[in-house]
Parts: structure tokens; C-alpha cells; sequence
């Protein structure tokens, strides 16, 4: 039940993206078409689960017992780089197709700020195994949630009159803005 | 010397003297971070169990501390009890006081909170809030009284809502009492290792 | 080396070049601790703290770094110093670190610092790439406090914690939210590139 509320809530509640402002990159970078957005969306939920259960080895099994706790942020982020860099090179000799749709996002992935601050934030909540792997796939599904929203939204700004100050960033931070007061109203949802 | 040879040397120098570099700032830094955590706590346990001089943790599970406050002769003055809670954005937490037997609640502080600043955010305020909690009788559970009313007309058990944040408020209820509950459950089963 | 040079090197990460307005980097961290003047100060002191330091010490071993590991040394020199600048921030400011929270750790990912050590530290002389770091830190923090100041001003009514817009004055906590930074920012980027075409429009004739 407790790993169910933790779904929903990274997904509506604290959507990695329009309440933690995690993966705001990608986010307005690669949300200008609903397939691409999608297709992002994918990659970073699987990065998001691969290091879900990175980070929470490397901090249970070697940070912790021997009180390397400063060491985090290095560890993290050369096990986020490795991982997306195995990542690729598997996608791109396994899948061709698949590297074809998604491959060209992953090195991206690496610098994008939702998968470190999934590991930094698990490890602040002090979540266990279980509930650690539940928040990666939470938070991709609202990361993707919110991609797709964005792009279909901004595919329908294509044939609107944005002012021409606004055009690109301007009007899509905007838009996130007002994503972000419509999920404010599922506060509260879980007591 | 290879190409490779010369990556893998070049990569271990580069951590090799980051390492060095993180081994002595965690030295310079770490007794401070740890006294600021204790340095915290101590505190809040001095707020709430008035007059301890000494704390000791008798207690802990997560999202769950029982501390007891005694004076410097080791006499038991109270407990102070910090316990989180889901509020209405994110966890509260929040530490509360008692007397040694159980049956007054001295006072109650909020922690750490990310509600609503300017409605559920009032929960650390003491004026629209955390004062109503001062000298209940916790041998029941606690309640709300909504809407609000003056001072004197609450009952030894009841706390005022804060309007326009019933959500917050009802998260610190249901908080608070646990964490009441937990601790006289504690105490029955005589897993309280102090003398009174 | 000539002043002009060393000028333009600076200036143009605070309006032509800015990182947040220009070049759209590093928004994670400032739409998350915006909430107050304070915050933002501290967030961008510390990533100034990182990005000079990681920039000048990119620099002066530029020629030693074969380009097939440099990605991945940068991300280590840049770890260090975030740690270093976390853990400070812990020992010396305890308010402020928890108030920062999980973004100090954050800014190892900020793309503001891979991307100049990449695009300038890893090609040019220690002195230059100082003050391009010196420049870009300081269009960071400019737009860090002109985003905090208007949301913590009319989210709050304060500058600094000091109540500036009286007693009258019903906040717009929204702005203290996630909502109100989206906006807030979007908002800001519209008008830096507005006034940037005029500047450029005036320039033309």
C-alpha cells in the first residue's frame, strides 16, 4: 500500500518535473513533438529504474557500512555516467530500431538533473530497496506524464500567434507554469 | 607509453587526488556538521521537556525518536518525542514534550515542513497554532476543534483548527498522537529503560 | 593580455551570453530556490564557488587530459568541489543548507559548469577562463536575484526577510510555489529577449 502511495505521489503529487523542477532540460528541449517527448520519456524511466538500484547498492552496501557518506555526489554521478554509457552501447549493438528512437537522447540523460536528484532524493527519504525502486519508476512515469502533456500543448502553440519575445522558452515556461498550478490541486490527495 | 596505459593513468591521478582532496574536507568538516545535528536536537529537547539538562535516546525506529529529558542529578523530567508525519505537500516533522507520566503534553515544535507557506506553513506559528497545545491532557487521544475558539473555551483535550488549513492541522493531529500512542504502548510493554 | 579582451570576456556572461536567460542553462536549481533573496544569493555563490574553481583547475591541466577521458575527469573534478561546497555550506550555514537541501549536490549535473568547462576552460589559458567563469557566475547570480527578489517581494512582501510592501499587502503565495516560478522565469526570458531585439533593432539603423 505504502509503495502504491508512493507511486502516485511522485507521479501527480510531487511530479518530478512541475514540483521537484527536475528535468527541466529535456523537459523544454525535447518537447516540441509528442513522439519524440515520448520516446525521452522512455529512455529517462529506464535510466531512472537502472539507477534507482545503483545508487541504493552503492549507498547501502559500501557508503553507509564504511561511513563514506561525503563521497555520495562523486559516487553517484560516475555510477549515472557509466550506467548511461553501458546503456547505450547495449541499446546500440542489441537494437538498432530501438537506438534509432531513443538512443540519441541517452547521452543527455546524463546531465539531466532528474536522475541525480532521484538518487540524492532516495537516500534523503531513506527508502529501502523496495520503495526506492517504486519512486525511479514514479518518477519517470510523471516525468513522462508531463513531457507528453508539454509537447501536445506546444504542438497546438505551432499553429497559435506567440509573440515573438516569447517564442521557443518564454511561452513553454509559461505553459509549464500553469501545468504546475493544475497538478498544485492534487495536494492533499494522499494523508 | 600506449594510449591506454595513458587514459587509465591519467583517470586514476584525476581521482586519486579528488579522493584526497574529499578525505580532507570531510576531516575539517565532519565533527562540525555532526555538532550542528546534535546542537538541533538538543535544543528542541530542551524546549519541550523544560529543565533537562541531559537528553538520552532511549528509542528509535524511522520517522520515530523517544528521548528522555532529565535534570543534571539523572531525575526524569520528561520525554520529547520527534516524530514525522504526511502533511498536506510533504512530511512534517516535529518534536513534542511530556512529563514523566505520560499524562501532560508541555509543548509542541514543528521541525521541518514544506505546507502551503501562508496557510499550512501557520502550523509552526504559535500564536495560530502550537500554543493551543500547551498543558493538554494526552491520557485520551487529542482532538480538533474547528471552527476555531477563544482560548478558555477549549477543552483539556482540544487543539483549535487553523482556518483555512484543516488539512496541515489534521496531518499534526494525527502525527502527534501516534506518536503519544507509540510511546505509552513502549511504556506498558516496559521497553522504557529509565528509572523514574 | 589587452583590456578589451579580458573586459568582453567577463561582460558576456552577464547580458549576451547570460546563462539562465541566454543560454537556458542550469534551471533546475533556479527555479527550485528562488523562494527568497537569501536562497538564491547562497545557491549562486556556491555554484560560482564551483564553476571558478573547476574552470581554473580544467584550465591548468587542459594539456594533460586525453580528449577520450576528459568528459569523465571533468565530472570528477567538478563532484569534488560540489562536495566541497556542501559540505561548507553544512559545517557554516546549517540554515541555508537545509533550505538548499538536495540542490547544492544538484549543481554536479548543473549543465552551466560541464558546459564551460567544456566550451572554454578545456581550450583557452587559466587567466582567460577565470574570467569567463567570473562573468558567467555573475550573469548566474544577477538572474538568481532579480527571480528570488520578485518572488520572494510579492510571494511574501519581504526582501531579505525584512517586510518591504507594509502591512496592507495580501501576498501572492503562488509565487512562493512551483507555479509561480515557471511564470516568473518565463516571464523574465520573454523580456530579456524582447529588450534584446530593440537593442539589436536600435543598433541596426
Amino acid at each position: 500500500m505504502n509503495l502504491l502511495l508512493i507511486f502516485i505521489g511522485s507521479v501527480l503529487i510531487n511530479n518530478f518535473v512541475l514540483h521537484y523542477f527536475l528535468g527541466i532540460c529535456p523537459f523544454l528541449g525535447v518537447s516540441k513533438k509528442i513522439k519524440a517527448a515520448f520516446s525521452m520519456g522512455v529512455a529517462v524511466t529506464f535510466v531512472l529504474v537502472l539507477t534507482a538500484v545503483a545508487s541504493w547498492a552503492i549507498n547501502h552496501w559500501i557508503l553507509i557500512p564504511y561511513d563514506l557518506q561525503y563521497l555520495q555526489i562523486v559516487a553517484f554521478i560516475l555510477v549515472i555516467a557509466s550506467l548511461v554509457q553501458f546503456v547505450e552501447m547495449f541499446v546500440r549493438k542489441t537494437s538498432p530500431p530501438l537506438y534509432q528512437a531513443m538512443g540519441i537522447y541517452l547521452p543527455l540523460i546524463t546531465v539531466n538533473c532528474a536522475i541525480m536528484g532521484l538518487a540524492l532524493l532516495a537516500s534523503l527519504k531513506e527508502y529501502d530497496f523496495a520503495e526506492t525502486v517504486v519512486f525511479g519508476v514514479g518518477a519517470g512515469a510523471g516525468f513522462t506524464l508531463a513531457i507528453v502533456l508539454m509537447a501536445a500543448i506546444r504542438e497546438q502553440l505551432e499553429l497559435a500567434d506567440v509573440p515573438e519575445a516569447f517564442k521557443g522558452a518564454g511561452i513553454a515556461l509559461v505553459v509549464a507554469g500553469i501545468m504546475a498550478l493544475a497538478f498544485l490541486g492534487f495536494s492533499g490527495m494522499i494523508k | 607509453m600506449s594510449l591506454s596505459t595513458r587514459l587509465a593513468v591519467v583517470l586514476t591521478m584525476v581521482g586519486l587526488i579528488s579522493a584526497a582532496l574529499l578525505v580532507g574536507v570531510n576531516l575539517a568538516t565532519r565533527d562540525r556538521i555532526a555538532a550542528n545535528k546534535q546542537k538541533e536536537i538538543d535544543e528542541a529537547i530542551t524546549k519541550v521537556v523544560p529543565g533537562s539538562r541531559v537528553s538520552e535516546k532511549i528509542y528509535e525506529e524511522k520517522g520515530f525518536t523517544l528521548y528522555a529529558g532529565k535534570d543534571e542529578g539523572e531525575k526524569l523530567l520528561g520525554y520529547a518525542i520527534s516524530a514525522a508525519t504526511g502533511g498536506f505537500q510533504d512530511q512534517i516533522l516535529f518534536i513534542v514534550g511530556t512529563n514523566a507520566e505520560l499524562t501532560r503534553l508541555n509543548s509542541l515544535y514543528i521541525l521541518d515542513q514544506k505546507e502551503t507557506p501562508g496557510l499550512g506553513a501557520k502550523i509552526t506559528d504559535r500564536n495560530a497554532f502550537l500554543r493551543f497545545w500547551e498543558g493538554k491532557d494526552i491520557r485520551q487521544r487529542l482532538m480538533l476543534r474547528k471552527p476555531p475558539v477563544g482560548m478558555d473555551e477549549l477543552g483539556p483535550t482540544e487543539i483549535n483548527t487553523i482556518t483555512g488549513a484543516t488539512v496541515s492541522s489534521e496531518s499534526v493531529l494525527a502525527g502527534v498522537n501516534g506518536a503519544l500512542e507509540k510511546t505509552k504502548r513502549l511504556k506498558r510493554e516496559g521497553k522504557l529503560p529509565v528509572k523514574e | 593580455m589587452a583590456q578589451r579582451t579580458m573586459w568582453r570576456d567577463f561582460a558576456k556572461g552577464l547580458w549576451a551570453e547570460n546563462p539562465v536567460s541566454r543560454q537556458l542553462l542550469g534551471m533546475c536549481s533556479t527555479l527550485a530556490i528562488t523562494n527568497a533573496v537569501i536562497n538564491g544569493l547562497a545557491m549562486g555563490l556556491a555554484v560560482g564557488f564551483v564553476l571558478i574553481c573547476s574552470s581554473g583547475l580544467i584550465s591548468l591541466i587542459r594539456k594533460l587530459i586525453p580528449s577520450q577521458v576528459r568528459i569523465a575527469s571533468y565530472i570528477v573534478i567538478i563532484a569534488a568541489f560540489v562536495t566541497i561546497a556542501d559540505r561548507f555550506m553544512a559545517a557554516f550555514f546549517p540554515p541555508l543548507s537545509k533550505a538548499l537541501g538536495p540542490y547544492v549536490p544538484l549543481i554536479v549535473v548543473n549543465c552551466i559548469i560541464l558546459g564551460r568547462a567544456e566550451a572554454f576552460a578545456s581550450k583557452n589559458p587559466l587567466g582567460r577562463s577565470l574570467i569567463d567563469a567570473l562573468g558567467m557566475s555573475a550573469g548566474y547570480i544577477l538572474a538568481l536575484v532579480v527571480l528570488s527578489s520578485i518572488r520572494e517581494l510579492l510571494g511574501n512582501g519581504t526582501l531579505l526577510g525584512r517586510k518591504v510592501l507594509g502591512a496592507g499587502f495580501e501576498p501572492w503565495t503562488i509565487m512562493l510555489l512551483p507555479p509561480g516560478a515557471f511564470l516568473t522565469l518565463g516571464l523574465l526570458i520573454g523580456a530579456a529577449y524582447q529588450i534584446e531585439r530593440r537593442v539589436r533593432r536600435r543598433r541596426a539603423r
